[in-house]
């Protein structure tokens, strides 16, 4: 006799098959509580927030570029979104030629291993995460421009592979290099604890 | 190699070399299994995060790292419908072809072009920063390949529209 | 310290490897067998194979004075080799995880070993001679995950657990009747099994050192080393202020401190020394499985380094004065 009694349209049909009965129990591994992974993130509230980019801002019309780095990366803000596009400001305002020697001096500054942490997980962070698959998730916000078709089969007028999205293309190469910068200062390690570490910016 | 594309080649190197430090790690979820924890996705903690790096919104890698395997995502430039067809036949011929290729996955993730896999079990035979320079060997070459074939593919049809157009002249 | 001594033994991974006390022989767990080479002439040579397990072995420890090994695998089982006149006499132990085992050492006194496993839990083993049977201790409060790597204190009770939860644990594993009484320490006085006297968090790709002080008080000091290079797989003491670590950057790395802060003191390597020689020809293979899988062969296959992929493994080979001299490593 078969286990299943009363045959309805459930058990008939073979969705019972697909349930993830591992999801279903406290002890599976797939339940696993993220949050003992991290130190319990510091309490920080949007006018905190707000108050801080205005003062990083503050220091940037001040010019003090270096300073108002320093600001953004000693009190990340972990799952937000704004203080990333602070940060991304600062980062552009400030010139190439700039880059390696702040980026020493903040090195060789106490903690300063640190800080280039944090920044390094800034930098993954603005990386355009487009809406398919992901997983778990380390920025979901990010749009994707659809594909444009060309009419123009054969031609080779058509416009230039790259032309329609200039800006970000102009913002991601200040982003990719700053991140040489970083990892020619702070190491591989850097972008391994950036994976490892579960709190995100 | 263009002024624009090195450091993004950089960023993807360092990265992937970051990435690929990979252990031996059995199945916590099914006995006396050893899958690649990023297919799987059982185990949340052995997860690491996974790191995108974008070119511009046609080019970028998707690099998601676990205990025992990374998988590797590149979405290849297409500006237009004739690339876009060449990088599917061009893909898709690579991938029929996967047990060639020890590291290359069957099935590209979604909204990505071509898909490696990388376990523990290629990095413990093969030499870790090679399998790094093939990597970034690929998405060198894959984008001279493409022009070159959109080139070629050009060239063919102006010639087979002169030689059409050749009675009526 | 001199040059280190290449011993090229095959092509495969080594998940773990042991010296006998003698360092005459060197145990080395080759897939699912573990290989036992003997030193002929300072070189080592193939003896014994001692096959058991069906899945990949994960760890071999020699106990210095009884000489027994102790095997662990994947296919969930441990295995202790006695020495004998015929050879070695596999006995299974019961060590009823579900799972992987992942470590396997003898504690200091040999009348014991953990394990660890991918069950969450760490098996305590020890034998029971009414049994005539090597049977376990659970140790399963507060693991959550996969445990990686076991360490003894030399007391022979506290143990050491690192595991994929980012968490290092610190474990008393006492059994009546096996452990003598165990001293005061600053982990605790009365330590009855399962006792967790430490737990400590480390997610970066760098070294977390602790200094106890009492028990149920916060440590002394927690020093996080964060470092420019790739994780570390494996560490040892090499004397109270010296920590020698190595892992994916293929090299072995020195760091030295006291409580009051730590540094990476550098490489053990001098790059460019003669003994590259061996390691060249060594993976001249997998060259040319590269030159298969590229077309084209390059001059920059070797990495500056005697190893040439991650270290997985590394252990205290020569002590004296409580000084590790000479260590050995494997990839």
């Amino acid at each position: 006799m078969s286990i299943i009694q009363q045959h309805t349209s459930a058990s008939l049909s073979d969705a019972w098959r697909t349930i993830n009965i591992d999801a279903l129990d406290p002890d599976s591994s797939q339940n696993f509580d993220t949050t003992s992974l991290h130190p319990p993130l510091p309490e920080i509230n949007e006018a905190d927030v707000r108050q801080l980019n205005a003062q990083v801002r503050q220091l940037l019309r001040g010019g003090d570029a270096e300073g108002a780095l320093r600001g953004c990366l000693e009190t990340p803000v972990y799952n937000g979104s704004e203080s990333a596009k602070t940060v991304t400001e600062v980062l552009q305002s400030i010139k190439a030629s700039d880059m390696s020697p702040m980026l020493e001096r903040i090195h060789q500054s106490p903690g300063g291993s640190e800080l280039l942490d944090v920044l390094i997980k800034y930098l993954y962070a603005w990386q355009p995460l487009p809406a398919p698959v992901v997983l778990l998730g380390w920025r979901e916000a990010g749009h994707r421009v659809p594909l444009t078709p060309q009419q123009t089969g054969f031609s080779q007028v058509g416009s230039r592979p790259g032309s329609t999205n200039e800006s970000t293309g102009a913002a991601m190469s200040v982003i990719l290099s700053w991140h040489e910068k970083v990892i020619d200062i702070a190491g591989l390690g850097s972008i391994g604890r950036c994976m490892t570490d579960w709190r995100k910016v | 190699m263009s002024q624009s594309l090195r450091p993004y080649l950089k960023c993807v190197r360092s990265s992937v070399t970051a990435a690929l430090c990979l252990a031996n790690f059995a199945s916590q979820t099914s006995e006396r299994h050893n899958v690649p924890e990023v297919e799987a996705q059982s185990s949340p903690e052995v997860l690491l995060n996974p790191l995108v790096i974008a070119r511009n919104e046609n080019e970028r890698v998707l690099i998601e790292p676990s205990v025992n395997s990374v998988r590797i995502s590149i979405k290849i430039k297409q500006a237009d419908e004739i690339e876009n067809i060449l990088v599917h036949k061009f893909t898709r011929f690579l991938t029929q072809r996967a047990e060639a290729f020890f590291i290359l996955r069957r099935k590209p993730v979604k909204g990505y072009d071509i898909s490696f896999l990388i376990t523990n079990f290629h990095t413990e035979e093969m030499l870790k920063h090679k399998l790094v320079d093939f990597i970034i060997q690929f998405m060198e070459e894959v984008d001279k390949e493409i022009s070159e074939m959109k080139l070629f593919l050009n060239a063919r049809a102006r010639f087979v529209a002169e030689s059409f157009l050749t009675p009526f002249d | 310290m001199s040059g280190p001594e290449v011993h090229h033994l095959f092509h495969r991974p080594i998940a773990d490897h042991s010296f006998s006390a003698d360092r005459k022989i060197l145990a080395v767990a080759k897939d699912s067998a573990v290989e036992l080479y003997g030193k002929v002439a300072g070189a080592f040579k193939l003896k014994d194979e001692l096959k058991g397990h069906d899945k990949t072995i994960t760890g071999v420890d020699i106990a210095p004075n009884s000489g027994r090994i102790v095997t662990c695998s994947q296919d969930r089982n441990a295995l202790v080799w006695e020495p004998s006149s015929t050879g070695y006499k596999p006995t299974l132990v019961l060590l009823r995880i579900a799972r992987a085992a992942t470590f396997v050492r003898w504690s200091p006194s040999e009348t014991k070993f953990a394990v660890g496993s991918g069950d969450r839990v760490i098996a305590v083993c020890y034998f029971e001679e009414e049994n005539d049977w090597w049977v376990s201790k659970h140790l399963k409060k507060p693991i959550r995950s996969t445990i990686t790597t076991v360490s003894w204190h030399p007391n022979g009770v506290l143990l050491a657990a690192g595991s994929t939860d980012a968490h290092a644990r610190v474990f008393s594993s006492f059994i009546k009747g096996v452990d003598a009484r165990p001293d005061p320490s600053v982990w605790g006085e009365r330590l009855p099994f399962n006792t967790v006297c430490g737990e400590f968090m480390n997610n970066s790709a760098g070294i977390t050192v602790v200094y106890p002080t009492a028990p149920e008080q916060p440590p002394r000091a927690v020093i996080s080393i964060n470092t420019q290079l790739l994780p570390f797989m494996s560490l040892i003491w090499s004397s109270e202020s010296e920590i020698v670590a190595a892992g994916y950057d293929c090299e072995a790395f020195r760091f030295q401190g006291d409580a009051s802060g730590w540094q990476l003191s550098g490489t053990l390597e001098s790059k460019g020394r003669p003994g590259l020689g061996d390691a060249r020809e060594e993976s001249a293979l997998n060259m040319f499985k590269q030159m298969d899988l590229k077309g084209k062969a390059k001059d920059d296959t070797q990495l500056k380094t005697v190893h040439q992929n991650t270290i997985s493994t590394v252990r205290e080979y020569e002590s004296n004065d409580g000084n590790v001299t000479q260590f050995s490593s494997k990839s």
